[in-house]
């Protein structure tokens, strides 16, 4: 009998490797997941990457499927989930679902915050005390610049919300997405609106409009190639892609130029094709494009 | 008009632009690239079964273009019509492969014969090969020969209903050529 033939069974190979959690620690492959919960959404923003609408089609990845990417995504060595749609709390199953990810991985959970009121604010606030933060989307400080792509009141609804959020122990950070650069001046009364909801600095995130979807259609943001966009593995009910950049939608029909695999699970397939992408690939421009 | 997209080099997903680096790849390629996780292992698979092999490309050449005209797929009858035209078989030849006139008239040699009716029980029939067929077919041909054939037949079948499933188009270049060989 060999010396490998009297391993126990069940303890792992010494002599195996996981391409995946290689390429996180070499630093090849980001160590965040996302994933794209549905399609439809409240609002219908002028710079969306989905077309995303109250007249989208739903596309929702079942609950089971998001659990299982986040088990699947701790064993292969990733190290956090991000969740977006659509408005991901449109889907009444969100929050426990969220819950029950966090428990395997750190979640960062985008939302418009304008449904936070009533029962859908207090569901929210079942996130408190996990490792979840919600990141809400806010343009400008000035109400009618913000509503000018993001809808009528939607900025009234955010300064409302966030407070209620962080009064019942959410963490919540704050996205701003902008034609600005990164350390514009003009952006300095909003991140004072922001610092005096709550909301640390190190939690107010700031970064370009990319020019897909609708934002390609309208010819606004900054024009990014494959290799300019973080290569985050994003998973949808459509298929995985490389980043969340990458299920875009324009006239209606899904981008599939950046389109890894239509197997999700096991979460090994799609991750193990994007790990060979990028070991093939010069570097890109997302760090000086401030692409996140 | 094709009953799905046929990608090209800018829609192509990212895990198959290899496949388009060099032009246009055809319907068939266009089409499987909407799944690029299978699009590898499926060309693997049907370029093994349809390329050479121990069977004379003559010889696959009846199994491709028999089989497709049996299953009615005018889009692989039109792509190995053009084929078979390459690989030298005569027009009376493709023509009774296509049924369009009896084999009997096209091909003189028996053992030729023996493989098309087994070809027909293959891929035209259901159930197994009538006994007749079998023997006849083995005083001529090995049964690894036939075992290779079998899979060219079985690739093949993909093929038809693949094409013919989503409508795919005869490429233009085959439609030319076949006009100008009067074979359309």
């Amino acid at each position: 009998m060999s010396d490998t033939a009297t391993l126990e069974a069940g303890s792992p190979d010494p002599q195996s490797h996981n391409p995946v959690s290689e390429a996180i620690a070499d630093g090849v492959l980001p160590g965040r997941i996302w994933l794209y919960t549905n399609y439809n959404c409240n609002l219908a923003c002028s710079y969306c990457l989905t077309e995303s609408s109250p007249r989208s089609e739903r596309r929702e990845l079942a609950p089971a499927t998001m659990i299982e990417v986040a088990k699947q995504g701790r064993a292969l060595g990733f190290t956090g989930l991000g969740v977006t749609g659509g408005e991901p709390f449109l889907l009444p199953w969100l929050p426990e679902t969220i819950v029950t990810m966090a428990a395997e991985l750190p979640v960062i959970l985008l939302t418009n915050a304008t449904l936070f009121v009533g029962d859908r604010l207090e569901r929210a606030a079942m996130l408190a005390g996990h490792d979840v933060a919600i990141q809400i989307s806010l343009d400008s400080h000035v109400a009618d610049i913000n509503d000018m792509a993001r809808g009528p009141d939607n900025f009234d609804k955010v300064v409302e919300a966030v407070p209620r959020l962080i009064a019942r122990g959410v963490h919540v950070r704050i996205a701003t997405t902008t034609s600005w650069s990164v350390d514009d001046v003009r952006l300095k009364p909003l991140r004072q609106l922001v610092t005096s909801m709550g909301v640390a600095p190190e939690d107010h995130l700031v970064r370009p409009i990319v020019r897909r979807g609708r934002a390609d259609e309208l010819s606004i943001g900054v024009e990014a190639r494959p290799v300019d966009i973080p290569s985050e593995l994003t998973i949808t009910a459509d298929g995985a892609f490389w980043g969340s950049f990458g299920p875009t939608v324009r006239g209606g029909r899904l981008d599939t130029d950046l389109l890894l695999t239509r197997t999700v699970l096991p979460l090994s397939m799609p991750a193990e094709v994007l790990v060979g992408l990028l070991r093939g690939m010069p570097a890109g421009n997302d760090a000086r494009l401030g692409i996140r | 008009m094709s009953r799905i997209d046929l990608l090209d080099a800018e829609t192509a997903p990212i895990s198959a632009q290899s496949y388009f680096a060099g032009g246009d790849p055809g319907p068939i390629v266009a089409a499987l690239a909407t799944v690029p996780e299978l699009l590898g292992p499926t060309l693997g698979f049907v370029g093994a079964a349809l390329g050479d092999g121990a069977v004379s490309t003559r010889h696959k050449e009846f199994a491709i273009l028999r089989t497709s005209a049996l299953q009615g797929c005018q889009y692989c009858i039109h792509a190995h019509t053009a084929v078979a035209i390459d690989v030298g078989l005569s027009s009376d030849e493709i023509r009774a492969l296509r049924g369009e006139m009896p084999i009997e008239e096209a091909f003189t040699d028996d053992s030729e014969r023996r493989l098309i009716r087994w070809i027909d029980a293959m891929a035209g029939a259901t159930g197994p090969v009538p006994p007749t067929v079998w023997d006849d077919v083995r005083t001529s041909f090995a049964a690894h020969l036939l075992v290779e054939l079998s899979i060219t037949i079985g690739a093949t079948l993909f093929l038809n209903r693949f094409a013919t499933g989503f409508e795919l188009p005869t490429s233009s270049a085959t439609a030319e050529r076949l006009e100008e060989a009067g074979m359309q």
